[in-house]
């Protein structure tokens, strides 16, 4: 079985740490500074006076005045989600992270020795614990597994069997799928609403009329998709860290603080020579909040120049000035061959990878490197005016 | 005239594609319309095609061109124009 264990609203549970005095009010994620003035994700208190996530400031304040905006603790949020991993991967489960507050895991290995499939996934939810009110779904396949933990309530398992499952998946929206919001209102318009509404059409027509995007949502709806599951190595990372006596905002200084973090922990024995795949800055802000910023290196190198040059333009994104610096050398790899590849990845895998190759330019050239072209004119005779270069988010 | 690859726009704003780049041009004659001879410090060898574009007309941004399509000593072909509004040359994917 394919187990999926997703945690709701992660960031904000994880900003609200430690302050349970919010939970029975209504509270939204704060915009990010220099970001436009929507609100994030919100509880459930909040969206029961009609908050929703992306909702203009002006409007969220306005439809419930009482709506606390606390600030996302990016650092804390992801150092919970890795300590939960680690939980989860310490009970026996390898772990595919889909994103933060959602992960998959196959539960064959564990079932004889956790004596079923019931007490396997109890297993899971018990190593993270009842406070984060995780929920689990398993199925036959990956969607199966993601559709049933959406359904399933805080701290219990669903389980859906195979011959359960087209029945299960029917009556579900298409918001389970991860479609495009022009694609999503063009199926809507067409009164396709349901995951089996969609899975009840012929795959050649849902391809010729919605392209590539329809197809693969066809395919993951009745079942074509590939549902292995690829369990991370594990995790190996050396962390160094430095406080400051008083809080420094200056970006030179900040500069070679971080740099001697880097020659640390390049020094460190236990990095044996490996040199490190991802790195991650963090930062403890004044006024309590944090920054994060990690990036994958399109190969693993050593060299402190070119993690230097790597890290150093992340600095000016600080949001308020640091009063402790952290430096993450994270997935150490011994060699830096590269692994030819037997089967080509298609589907969602690719456009995985093609995501992360975009994340990549643009952590190496700037957010502008990766950009559409979108016709505005093409009838017009000035040749500037027939298309525009829009900078891509995804 | 020395070619201006333009000013960068906002890191995160959208930005015309195609946008015209200052070009060197020498022309034969007297007067804007001539023919031209030398472009960016390369030789004309043949002039393909020559157009006018006219447009928005009615703004106060009007638009007069006089396009020529021409094969360069290098074997290249490229597309310049003369803004007949301005007097300047340009260079761009027609």
């Amino acid at each position: 079985m394919v187990a999926c264990l997703s945690i709701p609203v992660f960031a904000l549970r994880a900003a609200l740490r430690g302050r349970p005095e919010l939970r029975r009010r209504p509270v939204a994620l704060a915009p990010e500074p220099g970001a436009q003035p929507l609100v994030g994700a919100c509880n459930a208190v909040a969206e029961g006076e009609g908050i929703r996530a992306g909702m203009r400031l002006s409007e969220a304040l306005a439809t419930c005045p009482g709506l606390v905006l606390v600030e996302a603790d990016e650092a804390g949020a992801e150092e919970a989600w890795e300590a939960l991993l680690r939980r989860l991967e310490d009970a026996g489960f390898a772990v595919e992270v889909a994103r933060e507050g959602c992960v998959y895991f196959e539960t064959a290995g564990l079932e004889r020795l956790a004596g079923g499939l019931d007490a396997a996934l109890g297993r899971a939810l018990a190593a993270v614990g009842s406070e984060w009110q995780p929920r689990i779904g398993a199925g036959t396949r990956r969607f199966t597994a993601l559709a049933a933990a959406t359904v399933a309530p805080p701290n219990r398992i669903l389980v859906v069997d195979d011959d359960e499952s087209a029945l299960f998946l029917e009556p579900l929206p298409l918001d389970l799928l991860a479609l495009t919001p022009d694609r999503r209102r063009e199926l809507s318009d067409l009164g396709i609403k349901r995951l089996g509404q969609l899975a009840g059409l012929p795959g050649g027509s849902v391809a010729d009329r919605l392209g590539a995007d329809g197809a693969e949502a066809w395919r993951i709806v009745t079942g074509v998709e590939g549902g292995r599951i690829d369990g991370r190595p594990p995790a190996e990372e050396i962390v160094e860290e430095l406080e400051f006596p008083e809080a420094v905002g200056n970006e030179l200084t900040l500069g070679k603080a971080l740099g001697a973090l880097l020659d640390r922990l390049l020094a460190r024995p236990e990095r044996g020579g490996r040199a490190p795949r991802r790195v991650a800055v963090s930062a403890r802000l004044v006024g309590g909040g944090s920054w994060r910023r990690a990036l994958t290196l399109r190969e693993p190198t050593a060299e402190p120049e070119r993690l230097r040059l790597a890290l150093r333009p992340k600095l000016a994104e600080l949001t308020a000035p640091v009063l402790a610096l952290r430096l993450e050398l994270g997935e150490l790899a011994e060699g830096v061959g590269t692994q030819a590849e037997l089967v080509r990845p298609c589907g969602s895998r690719l456009r995985e990878r093609l995501s992360s190759g975009l994340r990549q330019a643009r952590v190496g050239v700037g957010l502008d490197a990766v950009c559409s072209v979108v016709e505005v004119a093409p009838w017009s005779r000035i040749p500037e005016r027939r298309a525009i270069l829009v900078p891509r988010d995804d | 005239m020395v070619a201006d690859s333009g000013t960068p726009g906002d890191s995160r704003s959208a930005r015309r594609l195609n946008e015209p780049r200052r070009a060197l041009v020498v022309t034969r004659g007297v007067g804007g319309a001539a023919a031209p001879v030398n472009v960016n410090r390369l030789g004309v060898e043949r002039v393909r095609e020559e157009w006018r574009v006219v447009d928005r007309w009615w703004t106060e941004a009007p638009v007069r061109r006089r396009y020529f399509d021409v094969v360069l000593e290098s074997g290249q072909h490229t597309v310049v124009y003369l803004d007949e509004e301005t007097g300047g040359w340009f260079t761009q994917r027609a």
